[in-house]
C-alpha cells in the first residue's frame, strides 16, 4: 500500500497521474483487488478490515488530489507561460484623436453659461450692415467702425466682425427677458503674428425690466467666470469704451504666468486683458425696439483664452491642422 | 498716448502721488496704462562746465577739455564734433557705472590723460536725440556744477504710455489727462494763462482780415509771427523723443510739442514769402466747401480744417513770417466730411476726429509764452478769430436711474460732487433728478447712460459691489443647444475615432476651388477686399483645407494624418450650412510591435468602419458627385434617412500628386443629416431565429445596393435582417460574381418551421432570379 502512494507521488505529469489513477482506483485497479479479498475475511474481522481498506482508500484518494490541484496548476502557468507577452510594447498607441484646444475651451465656457440658464444663439456668418452695425450703435463712418477691419462682398454684405449681431438677430426673434450666450467665428481683415482672419469669439447678453440688471450684476458674473475659467487669479475691471456699451469695461486678471510678478506675456504690467463687457447702450435697444430694458453685454475672444489657458505659443499654428500642436492635446 | 510725470507737473502737482498711486488711478479712470519707464541716470554723472576745449594734438577727431565738474577740474578727452558749441554737459565722473560692466576708469587716449566721459543721451540710457553729446540747458532747472544729473527729474522722468479709447479724445493731451486725473485725485488744475509781454508795435488787425462765405461749422484762431532764434531746448528734444515724434525742424517741434501739451490742434503757415502791396492786407478767407472748411490765403487754397493742409506752404524753423492757425471742429461732422468725400488727412486729423480741445486761446497763449520765453519771435498784438457758435449741451441726470444702472446706491450728493471735479456745470434741484451742462471739450457725453460711466469710472469699477443675478425665468434648451451638444458628442466619437480636430480659415483660393470642380461663390456676391489671393473666397468645401493641411503635416514627416472638421460652407449664392468633413492619408494605424513598424496604407474598408463609429450607420452607393477629388472606383454617395447626405471617397491619384498626399480617403456629409433622430424601439421576439447563407451568382457590376433594395421592398415579415458577407470573383466565374448574403430569419408569432423559412428564402431567390438573373451557386 505503502508503494500505491509513492507511484501517485511520483507522478510527473498529468498524463501519468491519470494512469496511476487507472492503475489505482480503476475497476481492475489495485484497491478493487484489496477490496475483493474482503469476502475471504472471516465474519468478525471483516468490519475492521473493511474499515481498514475505506481509510487506506480515503487517504490514497487525498493524496491523489492535492498531486492533482499540483500538477494542474504547473501545467497552467506552462501554458500561460508560453503566451507571455511584453505588455509595455503596447504603451501609447495614439489611436485616439485630439479635441481642438480652441474648441475645448469653447466648450468649457459654454459650460458655465448653460449652467447659469443662458440659451445658446447662433446667427449667420455674411451679416448685413444693419446687424453688424448700424443696430449697434455704430453708424457709417463711426471711428470704431475702424477698428474693424472688415471683410466686404459685392452686394455690401459682410463678414461678421464679431457675434454681437446675433444680439440683435435674438432680441427681433426674442422678447426679455433675454439670457444668452452667442458663440462663433468671427472675421477681420489682419493677419500677422497676433491676428488670424478668422478667430472664434463668445457673446453674452443678459436683458431684463428696467432696474433689473445692473452693473453690479455684470461684475459679479464676470469675476465668477474668470475664477471659473483660471482658478485662484485677481479679477481688475478697468473703464474702457465699446459703441454699443455705456458703461463700458475691460476686465483683466492677474497674470497667471508670473504670479503678478511682471513678465513678457503681460508686458510686465501683472495684469492680463481678457474680455469687454458694459452696460447695453440705449440706442441699441432703440434699433430692436425694446422699451423698459436694461441689460449688460460682454465678449470674448476664445483663442485668447486657450492660449491662456494652455500656453499655447502661436496663434497662427491654431488654424494649420498641425498635429505637432494637437497631437499633445490626445 | 504717452505722457510724463514732469510734464503733467506742468498742470497738476503730483508731489503726494506715487508712481504707483498714479498708475492706478489712470487705469481706474479708464485710461489704460500700456507701458511705463522710470528713467534713471547713473550715480557719479554730474553737470559739468566746459572751461576750454582744444584739439588733440595726434587725433584729429579728439578734443581735450577741461570740464569743472564742482569737485574740482578734469581733463576729459572726447570725440563728439558738437562739444565744441557746449558749455555745460554731462559728465559721467572716475566710479561711474553707465553699464552692466561699463564703469569709468582713469584713461589715457593717444597719450593724453582723461578722467571721465562726456556723454549723449543714449549713453544714460535716455532715447537719442541727435549725434554728438547732450548738451545741458536751463530748460530741465536750474544748471548747477557738481549735481548729479539724477537728481534733474525732468531727464531722469518717468514715461507712462496710456491706451485711450476711441470716445477720450479730451485726453489726448497732457493738459486733457491731467484734467481727467485731477478730478479723481482731487487735485486742483492749474490754469495756464499768459499774455504776450513783448508784442510786435502794430496789430494783427492792421496787416491782416478775415473773410467768411457760408455758414461755418468751426472755431478758428489765427496770430502772426515774425520768427527768429527758434530752437527746440533740451527739456522739448528729450519729450518729443519719449513720445517718439522728435524732429529736426525747431519750429515742427515746438508746434508738436503745443498740441501734445494742450491739446489745441495748431497748424502754421509760412507767410513770409506773400508779396503785399503797401495797404494790403494778408488776407484769409474762409469758405464753406460743402460743409469742408477751405482757408485760403490770398487766393491760394492752405488747408481743408481741420483735415490737411498744402505741404508747399508748411512753415519750417527758416520762415521768416509765421501764420499760425489753431482751429476747432466738431468730429462726428468732420468723419463724416472725410468719409463721404473720400478726402485724404494728415497726422492731426487722429487728434481731429477723435475730438481736439476747443479752448483756441490756450492754444495761442502757450504759443506766445513759449515764442517769448525761448526765442527771440514777436507776435503782432491781438489775434482774429472766428468762434463758432455752439449750444451748450445740457442733459438731464436721474439719481434714481444711475443708480438702478450701476446696481448699487450712490447718493445724489456724491454723483454730484464727482460731476462737478469733472467740470460739469451741476444745476442743483430739490429732487431726484437735475441738470448737467456738458463741457465742450467732452463730445462723447450725450446721455443718462454716458453720464453714468462717468460716475463709473471716478468711483472706480473696483469699488462698485458685485451682486449676483437673480433667475425669475424657466429654462432656456433651445434647438441650437440641442445642435451643440450633437456636435460635441460627433466631436469626440471622431476623436474617439482616431481624427485629430482641425480648424481652418473660412476662405478658399478660388482657383483651387474651379480646379477641382467645387461650386464656387457667384461672382456678385463674392468679396471684394480678400487678404491674401489664398483666401479670395469664401470655401465651399472643407476638404480643399483639410487636403492642404494634411500636406502641411506630411512636409513636417507625419506618415499618418488623419483630422476633421465641423464648420460652415457656403454655396454658390453664399447660403450657409454645417458639415462634417475627415481626411485620412497614410498608414492605416501606428507604427508598433504588431505591425513590424510597417503598417498598412488606410484603405476603404479602414476608412468606412471609422466612419461607421463616428455618425453610426449609412448607405453607400455609387458616386454622383462630380468634384475632381473623386476616385470613380472607390467613392460613393453616403445616404442616410434615404436621402444622399454626402460623399466619401478615395482621393483621385492627380489630387495627391498635387498635394504629394499618401493614400488618402476623405469624407464630407451635411451636418443636420447627423443630429440625434428620436427613436422608438420594436418588439423583441421571444423565439429563436435561424441564420441563412445564400450564396448566388451575378453579374459582376450589379452593385450589391441594387440586391438589398430589391430584398428590402419585398417586406418579407420573417425576414428579420440580412447583410452581404462574402463576394468572390474569379477566371472561371468570368464576368459574374459569386455573393453571398446572410440571412436572419425569425418569427414575432410562433417558433419557426421549415415551410417558413424555405418560403422566406424561395421567395427572395425567385424575386432576385427575375430582376437579375440570379442563380444559386
Ligand atoms: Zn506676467
Amino acid at each position: 500500500m505503502k508503494n500505491l502512494e509513492e507511484q501517485i507521488r511520483d507522478a510527473s505529469s498529468l498524463d501519468a497521474l491519470s494512469r496511476v489513477r487507472i492503475e489505482l482506483f480503476g475497476k481492475k485497479g489495485a484497491l478493487s483487488k484489496e477490496f475483493a479479498k474482503l469476502k475471504d475475511v472471516p465474519g468478525p474481522e471483516k468490519k475492521a478490515f473493511a474499515e481498514g481498506l475505506n481509510r487506506q482508500k480515503a487517504h490514497l484518494q487525498d493524496v491523489y488530489d492535492t498531486c492533482y490541484e499540483t500538477l494542474k496548476k504547473e501545467e497552467i502557468e506552462r501554458l500561460l507561460k508560453a503566451q507571455a507577452i511584453d505588455v509595455s510594447l503596447y504603451s501609447n498607441l495614439n489611436e485616439k484623436g485630439a479635441l481642438h484646444p480652441v474648441m475645448t475651451t469653447m466648450d468649457k465656457i459654454i459650460d458655465y453659461f448653460v449652467a447659469l440658464n443662458f440659451s445658446i444663439e447662433d446667427g449667420p456668418k455674411v451679416e448685413d450692415d444693419f446687424h453688424n452695425f448700424e443696430a449697434l450703435n455704430l453708424p457709417k463712418n463711426h471711428p470704431a467702425r475702424d477698428m474693424q477691419d472688415t471683410f466686404f462682398f459685392r452686394d455690401k454684405a459682410v463678414l461678421r466682425t464679431h457675434t454681437s449681431p446675433v444680439q440683435i438677430r435674438t432680441m427681433l426673434a426674442q422678447k426679455p427677458p433675454i439670457r444668452m450666450i452667442a458663440p462663433g467665428a468671427v472675421f477681420r481683415k489682419d493677419y500677422d503674428i497676433t491676428h488670424t482672419p478668422m478667430f472664434h469669439q463668445v457673446e453674452g447678453l443678459v436683458v431684463g425690466e428696467t432696474g433689473e440688471v445692473s452693473f453690479a450684476n455684470l461684475k459679479s458674473i464676470m469675476s465668477d467666470f474668470l475664477h471659473y475659467m483660471f482658478g485662484e487669479v485677481e479679477v481688475r475691471f478697468r473703464p474702457s469704451f465699446f459703441p454699443f456699451t455705456e458703461p463700458s469695461a475691460e476686465v483683466d486678471i492677474s497674470c497667471i504666468f508670473c504670479k503678478a510678478e511682471g513678465c513678457r506675456v503681460c508686458s510686465h504690467t501683472g495684469w492680463l486683458e481678457v474680455l469687454g463687457c458694459g452696460i447695453v447702450d440705449q440706442n441699441v435697444f432703440d434699433a430692436v425696439n425694446y422699451k423698459d430694458v436694461s441689460g449688460y453685454a460682454f465678449g470674448l475672444g476664445v483663442e485668447r483664452f486657450a492660449m491662456l489657458l494652455h500656453k499655447i505659443p502661436d496663434l497662427r499654428m491654431l488654424f494649420e491642422g498641425d498635429t505637432r500642436l494637437l497631437e499633445q492635446f490626445r | 498716448m504717452i505722457l510724463t510725470r514732469t510734464w503733467l507737473d506742468i498742470f497738476i502737482d503730483l508731489k503726494k502721488v506715487s508712481n504707483e498711486k498714479l498708475y492706478e488711478t489712470l487705469n481706474s479712470i479708464g485710461l489704460e496704462v500700456d507701458n511705463i519707464k522710470e528713467y534713471t541716470i547713473p550715480p557719479k554723472v554730474v553737470v559739468g562746465k566746459i572751461l576750454s576745449c582744444e584739439k588733440h594734438p595726434d587725433a584729429d577727431k579728439l578734443n581735450i577739455c577741461q570740464i569743472d565738474i564742482g569737485s574740482g577740474i578734469r581733463q576729459i578727452v572726447c570725440g563728439a564734433k558738437n562739444v565744441v558749441d557746449a558749455e555745460y554737459v554731462a559728465v559721467a565722473t572716475v566710479g561711474a557705472k553707465l553699464g552692466e560692466d561699463f564703469e569709468i576708469k582713469h584713461a589715457k587716449l593717444r597719450g593724453v590723460d582723461s578722467e571721465g566721459m562726456v556723454c549723449s543721451a543714449s549713453e544714460l540710457g535716455l532715447p537719442d536725440i541727435g549725434d554728438g553729446i547732450m548738451i545741458l540747458d536751463e530748460s530741465i532747472g536750474e544748471l548747477i556744477v557738481g549735481r548729479e544729473l539724477n537728481e534733474y527729474k525732468k531727464l531722469a522722468d518717468t514715461v507712462i504710455e496710456i491706451e485711450l479709447t476711441a470716445n477720450r479724445g479730451d485726453c489726448l493731451s497732457i493738459h486733457g489727462v491731467a484734467r481727467d486725473l485731477s478730478a479723481s485725485l482731487k487735485i486742483p488744475l492749474n490754469r495756464f494763462d499768459y499774455e504776450s509781454q513783448n508784442p510786435e508795435k502794430i496789430g494783427l488787425a492792421r496787416v491782416s482780415k478775415l473773410i467768411v462765405k457760408g455758414k461755418i461749422d468751426a472755431s478758428v484762431q489765427y496770430a502772426l509771427a515774425n520768427m527768429e532764434e527758434l530752437y527746440t531746448s533740451l527739456l522739448f528734444s528729450l519729450r518729443l523723443a519719449f513720445i517718439d515724434e522728435l524732429q529736426s525742424d525747431a519750429l515742427k517741434n515746438t508746434l508738436k510739442y503745443i498740441t501734445h501739451t494742450t491739446g489745441v490742434i495748431l497748424r502754421a503757415y509760412d507767410v513770409g514769402h506773400i508779396k503785399l502791396e503797401e495797404d494790403e492786407k494778408l488776407t484769409i478767407k474762409l469758405e464753406n466747401n460743402r460743409g469742408i472748411v477751405d482757408v485760403i490765403i490770398n487766393d491760394k487754397l492752405y488747408s481743408k480744417l481741420g483735415i490737411t493742409h498744402v505741404q508747399e506752404i508748411e512753415a519750417t524753423e527758416k520762415s521768416s513770417r509765421v501764420l499760425f492757425e489753431t482751429s476747432y471742429m466738431n468730429p462726428t461732422i468732420l468723419t463724416n466730411l472725410v468719409a463721404e468725400n473720400r478726402l485724404e488727412t494728415d497726422e492731426l486729423f487722429y487728434n481731429t476726429s477723435r475730438g481736439s480741445e476747443p479752448n483756441l486761446c490756450f492754444g495761442i497763449n502757450y504759443l506766445t509764452y513759449l515764442l517769448e520765453s525761448y526765442t527771440k519771435s514777436k507776435l503782432f498784438e491781438g489775434n482774429i478769430s472766428l468762434d463758432e457758435e455752439r449750444e451748450d449741451k445740457i442733459v438731464t441726470v436721474c439719481t434714481t436711474e444711475v443708480c438702478q444702472l450701476i446696481g448699487n446706491d450712490i447718493p445724489k450728493i456724491n454723483i454730484m460732487t464727482i460731476l462737478t471735479d469733472l467740470r460739469f456745470k451741476v444745476q442743483s434741484t430739490a429732487d431726484d433728478k437735475f441738470g448737467v451742462t456738458i463741457p465742450n471739450y467732452r463730445h462723447d457725453i450725450e446721455n443718462i447712460q454716458d453720464i453714468t460711466e462717468e460716475i463709473v469710472r471716478m468711483i472706480g469699477i473696483n469699488n462698485i459691489e458685485a451682486k449676483p443675478l437673480e433667475f425669475k425665468e424657466s429654462q432656456r434648451i433651445n434647438s441650437t443647444m440641442e445642435r451643440y451638444y450633437a456636435k460635441k458628442s460627433l466631436r469626440s466619437r471622431a476623436v474617439g475615432a482616431g481624427f485629430d480636430e482641425s480648424i481652418s480659415y473660412a476662405f478658399s483660393d478660388k482657383l483651387l476651388l474651379a480646379k477641382y470642380n467645387f461650386p464656387l461663390i457667384d461672382e456678385k456676391l463674392d468679396i471684394i477686399n480678400p487678404i491674401t489671393s489664398d483666401f479670395n473666397t469664401l470655401r465651399t468645401t472643407l476638404l480643399i483645407n483639410l487636403i492642404q493641411a494634411v500636406e502641411r503635416n506630411i512636409n513636417y514627416s507625419k506618415k499618418r494624418v488623419a483630422l476633421f472638421e465641423i464648420g460652415t460652407i457656403f454655396d454658390n449664392n453664399r447660403k450657409e450650412r454645417e458639415v462634417l468633413s475627415l481626411i485620412y492619408s497614410g498608414q492605416s494605424e501606428t507604427e508598433y510591435v504588431g505591425n513590424a513598424g510597417k503598417p498598412k496604407p488606410i484603405t476603404f474598408d479602414i476608412f468606412v468602419k471609422k466612419l461607421s463609429a463616428i455618425i453610426g450607420n449609412f448607405e453607400l452607393r455609387a458616386s454622383t458627385k462630380d468634384n475632381l477629388l473623386i476616385n470613380p472606383y472607390q467613392s460613393a454617395d453616403i445616404i442616410i434617412n434615404n436621402e444622399v447626405s454626402g460623399f466619401i471617397t478615395k482621393v483621385h491619384p492627380n489630387v495627391c500628386e498635387d498635394f504629394n498626399l499618401f493614400d488618402t480617403f476623405v469624407a464630407e456629409i451635411d451636418f443636420e443629416a447627423l443630429s440625434p433622430k428620436h427613436i422608438n424601439a420594436h418588439t423583441i421576439s421571444k423565439f429563436q431565429g435561424v441564420y441563412k447563407d445564400l450564396s448566388l451568382v451575378v453579374d459582376k457590376h450589379l452593385p450589391y445596393s441594387h440586391i438589398s433594395n430589391t430584398i428590402q421592398l419585398l417586406d418579407l415579415p420573417l425576414l428579420s435582417n440580412f447583410y452581404a458577407v462574402d463576394v468572390y470573383e474569379d477566371k472561371e466565374l468570368g464576368e459574374e460574381k459569386s455573393l453571398t448574403i446572410r440571412l436572419f430569419i425569425q418569427s414575432l408569432e410562433d417558433t419557426l418551421n421549415d415551410k417558413d423559412i424555405d418560403y422566406t428564402v424561395n421567395t427572395i431567390l425567385e424575386k432576385l432570379h427575375n430582376e437579375y438573373g440570379a442563380k444559386l451557386r
